[in-house]
């Protein structure tokens, strides 16, 4: 088995972009990753969230995107992008309550294509941040095959992992409700914000990757580096990272 | 701006001068903004970001301080922070963050670009609020330097008369005269062998020699006081009005090493600061007639008036005006048994609630009871139905006005022998139902006011042993307590009154002090601890089982915060001649005041559900 985790995202990185065709996501990979001994204040991030007609990126479709972008720990507002996606069929009911995108609204927005190109173009260079970041980086993924034939190296920062590992030195505060996005802002007594806009969602997860990062034992200035070995340690050597293509900071 | 941004922008749009600005100019604003992050102690500017900022914040408090690290004020939620982005370079400054706190950052020059076509409106504000700090800096010091010359700064040392004459106790009444004459004094301490033996006074001459056809080649021992109330020579003048107040007395010995130092008098007070309470419950003592009484109660808002200006706090205020409602009640049950003879049996007359308390402010309601001997007759139930009538219609006229909820000893019901009482308090507890509780709120907080103290301590004994073990009845309490909360809203606002009476401002009292004081006795019954003042309640509790003692240091903060703001709220009112009350509109308050009076909301917010986690698990 491939020990991600020592790898030099850059290395593998430069080997993907020999063999992608040119185009948006060729352009993204020629783009540096932060090294690994960046501070994480210092690395640019981009916090990204779908909002998806279901949890199955076979399945299911992307219905908005929305995303903002963080520099040496400020969120910067005139970054913000959001979209509505137009690719799935008919919504379902539900997608329409949860979400407040009606068939109208998506068959206004741009298409697939269009927003992945957006996205990518605004990912280089970056980190992505999400909170239970499975999500996007499986939409993320799918997306990436079925547009361009190929699947990128994504760095990932996921707010729910860091969460998760900072409560379990409170033994008995984990919990699934206590690490969701909306109960760890109302601890930490971030603003409130109306759930289930992708941008606001974005924006949210930002927010909460700010105080979080503050919590941190080196607080910002911990390196990527010093980050990624915690991460090795914190997670049982025994568990597999999700994805061969995921390099994960958390 | 992306239109999603909407919930940001239009937060900006409600601050000055961003709310003199249209929609779209404040949209690009938005897109200026870097949203921060400072930790508790952090300081702005942050690490990596651009050092010229206006910064608005969005969740927290910041506390700005000049280079002399002086308190220039807070900002809270909604608050901008200009200090940043001016050329001002005579003063420097510094923000610190006082809990963790979100803040929306703009780049000054990207700011000015964006509001070029509105200078008269963004830029001279930035240039206005300097202006406006340095003043409120002046004012906060010369309020200091007010509270600096007052009776609660000021030590018995600095206005005591020292040295003081000693005469011994075999010499002869004459012979004492004779000193006084010659050295002009009023006052002499008389010694024996064993060191301070009394004192004496030309009024006790007056009174016990002269008056009394007492021989004056008698010794002095036989009309000096003994049993002396000393005060040691680190109090502080207020303190010793205090207790002159409280025990109508006028001359207090100043003690240093166990040595008389010197002799506080209530003319040296009274010389010091004007009229006070001490001179109030003298002339009380000595009232012949109701009508005098009602005189001087209507000097008592003038009293809590003068408390204010010389810097007392809500504590001693609740103090010296309770001070003058017991003297007014002793007075008047004096003049009653005048009136009716002596009592047929001992008694207690209590006081309930906030005069038990000690807590009171000008012209409440009156809350009182007898609790009577065990072996009083059916026949002597009528006296002490006159002498209920008498006292509680004497405190009625003197402004005190009939306990809505009829608790006065006028009331039958309380107006029992200890035993029945004990029952009350037995059936109370075993078996809480809603009108029990509403009493307890009352009669948990007793004080014997005149008469046989016993009786009610040994009811008060009883009734803390029981109460220890009657979680249930601490529980219904503590639901109870939980009724009235502190007028905070999820994001760190107030909460205001829209009854049409009292629109737009803040009950003190009911939303303020009282979670507090139920708080308190909700510790002192669990604990069973006999003070029934708040304070001292939250004091001794503090650090046991119910209470932390952080939990209590913070809710001692609070009450002092909460009732500072009330009697300087009512100062006013009574300054303007107006009725005084508890309502008042946070816009009367500093930015700094509102931050803090939010700190204090919390911090009952927070006890408040602990106390109910304890009780509900």
């Amino acid at each position: 088995m491939i020990d991600f985790f020592s790898k030099n995202p850059n290395t593998r990185r430069k080997k993907l972009l020999r063999t992608t065709p040119p185009g948006p996501l060729r352009d993204f990979l020629a783009e540096p990753f932060p090294e690994k001994d960046t501070s994480l204040a210092d690395a640019p991030i981009l916090a990204l969230d779908f909002e998806t007609t279901g949890l199955d990126p076979k399945q299911d479709h992307i219905l908005s995107i929305g995303f903002v972008k963080i520099d040496r720990m400020g969120i910067q507002l005139g970054s913000a992008r959001h979209a509505i996606v137009q690719s799935a069929p008919d919504l379902k009911p539900d997608n329409v309550v949860l979400h407040q995108i009606t068939d109208n609204e998506k068959n206004a927005g741009i298409s697939l294509e269009a927003a992945m190109e957006m996205l990518l173009e605004n990912l280089r260079g970056r980190i992505l941040l999400a909170h239970f970041a499975h999500v996007e980086t499986q939409f993320f993924y799918e997306a990436c095959r079925n547009l361009y034939g190929k699947v990128p190296l994504l760095p990932v920062i996921d707010t729910l992992e860091i969460a998760i590992r900072q409560q379990m030195h409170t033994p008995g505060h984990t919990s699934a409700e206590s690490v969701r996005l909306f109960n760890l802002r109302r601890q930490f007594e971030l603003p409130e914000y109306a759930a289930h806009n992708a941008l606001l969602d974005a924006l949210s997860a930002a927010e909460l990757f700010l105080a979080l990062s503050y919590r941190l034992p080196k607080d910002p200035n911990t390196s990527l580096r010093k980050l990624y070995r915690e991460a090795a340690r914190a997670i049982n050597p025994g568990v597999k990272p999700q994805s061969d293509y995921l390099w994960r900071f958390t | 701006m992306e239109i999603e941004l909407k919930e940001i922008r239009d937060f900006v749009a409600l601050i000055p001068p961003f709310d003199q600005l249209p929609t779209g100019v404040v949209s690009d604003i938005v897109s200026k903004i870097s949203v921060q992050y400072l930790r508790d102690g952090g300081s702005l500017p942050i690490d990596g970001q651009e050092t010229e900022q206006l910064y608005i914040v969005r969740k927290g408090i910041l506390a700005l301080r000049s280079s002399d690290n002086q308190l220039m004020g807070k900002l809270g939620e909604g608050d901008i922070c200009t200090f940043f982005c001016t050329n001002n370079a005579q003063i420097e400054y510094s923000a610190e963050a006082e809990e963790d706190s979100l803040l929306y950052g703009i780049p000054c020059l990207e700011l000015t670009d964006v509001v070029k076509d509105y200078p008269g409106i963004v830029i001279s504000f930035i240039q206005n609020s300097a202006a406006e700090r340095l003043k409120t800096a002046v004012d906060s010091m010369q309020e200091n330097a007010h509270a600096a010359s007052s009776l609660m700064y000021t030590s018995v040392v600095d206005i005591m008369a020292s040295p003081v004459m000693t005469i011994t106790e075999d010499t002869s009444i004459s012979g004492a005269a004779r000193v006084m004459t010659d050295k002009a004094v009023s006052c002499l301490v008389i010694e024996n062998a064993d060191g301070v033996a009394g004192m004496l006074t030309i009024k006790d001459i007056a009174k016990r020699c002269v008056a009394a056809q007492i021989p004056t080649d008698n010794p002095v021992s036989d009309i000096m006081t003994r049993d002396l109330i000393t005060i040691s020579s680190e109090t502080f003048a207020y303190d010793a009005l205090m207790i002159m107040t409280r025990e109508s007395i006028r001359h207090l010995p100043v003690l240093e090493n166990g040595e008389i130092k010197g002799i506080v008098t209530s003319g040296d007070l009274i010389r010091q600061e004007g009229r006070n309470s001490a001179y109030l419950t003298a002339a009380i003592k000595k009232a012949k007639s109701i009508d005098t009484l009602v005189s001087s109660s209507e000097a008592v808002p003038q009293l809590q008036l003068q408390l204010v200006n010389m810097g007392a706090t809500a504590d001693h205020v609740g103090k010296g005006v309770t001070a003058i409602t017991s003297a007014i009640s002793r007075r008047l049950i004096d003049m009653a048994m005048d009136k009716l003879g002596p009592a047929p049996v001992p008694f207690a007359w209590v006081a309930a609630g906030s005069q038990a308390r000690r807590e009171q402010t000008s012209h409440t309601d009156q809350d009182n009871g007898l609790i009577l001997h065990n072996d009083v007759q059916e026949s002597d139930m009528p006296y002490f139905a006159e002498l209920a009538k008498f006292v509680c219609d004497g405190l009625a006229e003197c402004g005190y006005i009939y306990c809505p909820g009829n608790v006065m000893a006028i009331n039958p019901q309380w107006c029992q022998p200890q035993r029945v009482w004990a029952r009350y308090f037995d059936d109370w507890m075993s078996s809480p139902k809603p009108e029990s509780l509403m009493f307890s709120s009352i009669f948990f907080d007793l004080r014997s006011i005149y008469g046989d103290a016993a009786l009610l301590d040994d009811i008060r004994r009883d009734m803390l042993e029981t109460s220890q073990k009657s979680t249930l009845f601490l529980a219904h309490l503590t639901n109870n307590a939980l009724k009235l909360k502190p007028p905070l809203g999820i994001i760190r606002d107030f909460v205001l009154i829209h009854d049409g009476k009292h629109d737009d401002t803040l009950d003190l009292k009911h939303n303020g002090l009282a979670p507090i004081v139920d708080l308190a006795r909700i510790y002192a019954l669990a604990e069973g601890v006999t003070p029934v003042n708040t304070i001292e309640r939250l004091k001794q509790v503090s650090g046991s089982g119910s209470l932390s003692t952080d939990g209590g240091a913070n809710l001692l903060d609070a009450f002092e915060f909460i009732g500072s703001l009330r009697i300087r709220h009512q100062a006013q009112q009574i300054r303007n001649g107006a009725k005084t009350d508890n309502y008042m509109s946070p816009k009367s308050l500093s930015r700094l005041e509102r931050e803090h009076l939010k700190d204090a909301f919390k911090v009952i917010q927070s006890m408040q559900s602990s106390l109910e986690r304890k009780f509900r698990a």
